[in-house]
């Protein structure tokens, strides 16, 4: 799993991403969402970086997780 | 409101009890084998270990096959299973009355997101599915162990309790006549999902109920439809639950609806609501009549242990899973031909009783893989929360679009002949061989199945490729007196020899010299390249757990 800067232009995915789903209500924001993470998972294709992907989500919203992850 | 027509009941066949001639008797007799539950994994037991020339007694406490009329239980027969049944001698009958099918498609709303060809990937004369009713199955089987005469078919012998013992059990048996109790060597419970043995030996499992509802219906219609697995995830005509359309023998589609949780058994399988979700899904014309209206819920089960002394569970009785993908009663079947060549050996006396072992280790192995596939189609047709249902509505829109949204979707993973894992018996872990159809070097044509049927009651089969001439009188020697049938592959030797073949060399990955050898259960236990005779006769001791006999 990349935890190091990977995205050419962060500011510009992140301005693209709100973008794409301002003119969403909750339900749809949630489809729209599920459906890009689909998408992205199946560019990585790796099942080890996306299971690690996936243990970063989870650990990331504990402020008390010290689990650290090197590229 | 309009009236729904039923067909008549089928006439299942029925066979006489007979009072069992322990009735009269003293003295208990000892049986090598009991068998107790005359289902698909009960008969197809009964039926190997005939041929095997085991004179084993099967106990049911019925006298009919199927349950409740016309209910037909499980419907589609997988590939493994149907070799295992060519091996058995009924093959041609399950074929010529069943319907033989490889093509599947799933459907979200009108729109088609996931199909599958499983004749693709099959070398093997049997094709991959053939669907027909459960007790058509059990019919067959119970003809064809009548016609070889050796196991004894007790109909109305009701197992009232047993006795577990380390060097055998005792079997208490209730009959119309009265009682009697027998001893076995090796008592085999077949009984089901809900075994009174299992209970009564409060053996311990591990268990979980969903709240997932469902409700069959068996019908006949003139409509023609593609004769494929459909499935949808979201039927529109079902209030955007999943249904399921397949056909079977004698013109009969089994439909299954999803329900919702919350449901009413009594309401949902009343003929005109029932009635009324065919109308929505045939449409107003299609004239209809049903054979069977069964709602239904399911459980997962899985036994910690396949074996408890000298009793030995089998299909539903070791383990239960949900009817996606057809992984239940194919397991049982794969059970039964797994356990029916190591019975026969400890029997009599070639192989060690830790061969039982392997049953137990292999067997439960798959089971629990069984369950981890089909717990996950189920979860994805049964969405447990908002947020599942949105990754669900996610995946399914994005495979109306894009081919890799495709492989997420989950109506059922069909079943496959399992793999088993690396043991002191498989040294490499194990895989099936499909029935690769072969031609004797004189041209005449053979199956794998059929060089298994013909091997001496219970041989593996040491596939040979291109042996060299002088190698073959040291290789005989040392495989002299051991459960396996030598057949050489190519090369000019006095042994019986089949033609060399492209799908069998690349399916073993087999070379000049190598030697494979195939269990009775068809499964690849061992490969060994420039074949010693003392590694191949090693290989074949490991995999029979033969006998020291010295």
């Amino acid at each position: 799993m990349i935890t190091t800067p990977n995205i050419p232009d962060p500011d510009g995915f992140y301005a693209a991403l709100l973008e794409a789903q301002a003119d969403l209500d909750a339900a749809a924001t949630a489809d729209f969402q599920a459906r890009l993470l689909f998408l992205l998972a199946n560019q990585c294709g790796a099942q080890d970086v996306l299971l690690d992907c996936i243990a970063a989500a989870r650990d990331s919203a504990d402020p008390a997780s010290t689990t650290t992850h090197t590229p | 409101m309009s009236t729904y027509a039923f067909a008549p009941d089928y006439e299942l066949p029925q066979w006489p009890f007979r009072a069992p001639p322990e009735l009269n008797s003293d003295t208990v007799a000892r049986h090598p084998v009991v068998i107790v539950g005359a289902g698909p994994a009960g008969l197809t037991l009964a039926c190997d270990l005939a041929l095997r020339g085991v004179p084993a007694i099967l106990l049911d406490e019925d006298d009919t096959v199927g349950v409740r009329g016309a209910s037909s239980r499980g419907i589609c027969y997988a590939q493994k299973s149907l070799e295992i049944f060519e091996r058995l001698g009924i093959y041609e009958r399950i074929a010529a009355k069943g319907i033989t099918w490889s093509v599947g498609k799933t459907f979200s709303g009108e729109q088609e997101v996931y199909g599958f060809n499983l004749q693709t990937e099959s070398a093997s004369r049997q094709p991959p599915f053939i669907n027909l009713q459960q007790f058509y199955i059990e019919w067959f089987l119970v003809e064809r162990i009548l016609e070889l005469g050796v196991v004894d078919l007790r109909w109305k012998n009701k197992v009232s309790r047993i006795e577990s013992r380390e060097d055998g059990v005792r079997v208490h048996v209730d009959t119309p006549a009265g009682r009697y109790a027998i001893d076995a060597d090796h008592l085999v419970d077949a009984t089901g999902a809900h075994s009174p043995i299992r209970t009564q030996l409060q053996l311990p499992g591990q268990t979980a109920r969903s709240t997932d509802r469902w409700c069959i219906t068996d019908v006949r219609f003139r409509k023609p439809l593609p004769v494929e697995r459909w499935t949808w995830v979201d039927a529109p005509f079902n209030d955007g639950r999943a249904v399921w359309q397949h056909l079977m023998a004698d013109g009969v589609w089994r439909i299954d609806y999803q329900m919702p949780e919350d449901c009413d058994n009594d309401t949902i399988s009343k003929p005109e609501v029932a009635g009324e979700r065919l109308r929505k899904q045939l449409g107003p014309d299609v004239d209809f009549e049903f054979v069977w209206i069964g709602p239904y819920g399911y459980r997962d089960f899985l036994l910690d242990h396949f074996r408890h002394q000298r009793v030995l569970f089998i299909g539903d009785a070791a383990h239960v899973v949900s009817p996606f993908g057809a992984r239940g009663g194919n397991t049982g079947i794969q059970d039964a031909a797994n356990l029916g060549w190591k019975l026969a050996l400890v029997t009599r006396g070639v192989a060690e009783p830790a061969l039982l072992d392997t049953y137990c280790a292999e067997r439960r192995h798959a089971a629990a893989e069984n369950l981890a596939v089909t717990s996950r189609s189920a979860r994805f047709l049964a969405p447990r929360s908002p947020a599942e249902h949105t990754l669900r509505r996610a995946v399914v829109a994005l495979a109306a679009r894009h081919p890799f949204a495709r492989t997420l979707v989950n109506t059922g993973r069909m079943s496959v002949a399992n793999a088993y894992p690396p043991s002191d018996a498989l040294p490499a872990g194990a895989c099936t061989v499909q029935n690769l159809p072969l031609q004797w070097q004189g041209g005449s044509a053979t199956t794998l199945m059929q060089l298994l049927a013909e091997a001496r009651l219970t041989q593996g089969l040491a596939l040979w490729f291109a042996p060299e001439a002088d190698a073959v009188a040291p290789m005989r020697q040392q495989l002299a007196g051991l459960p396996v049938r030598l057949i050489a592959v190519g090369g000019r030797t006095e042994l019986p020899t089949l033609q060399a073949d492209a799908a069998l060399t690349a399916r073993l990955d087999a070379k000049p010299g190598s030697l494979h050898l195939l269990r009775p259960d068809a499964y690849a236990a061992a490969s060994l390249q420039a074949a010693a005779p003392a590694a191949a006769a090693a290989a074949v001791r490991r995999a029979f757990c033969t006998a020291n006999l010295t």
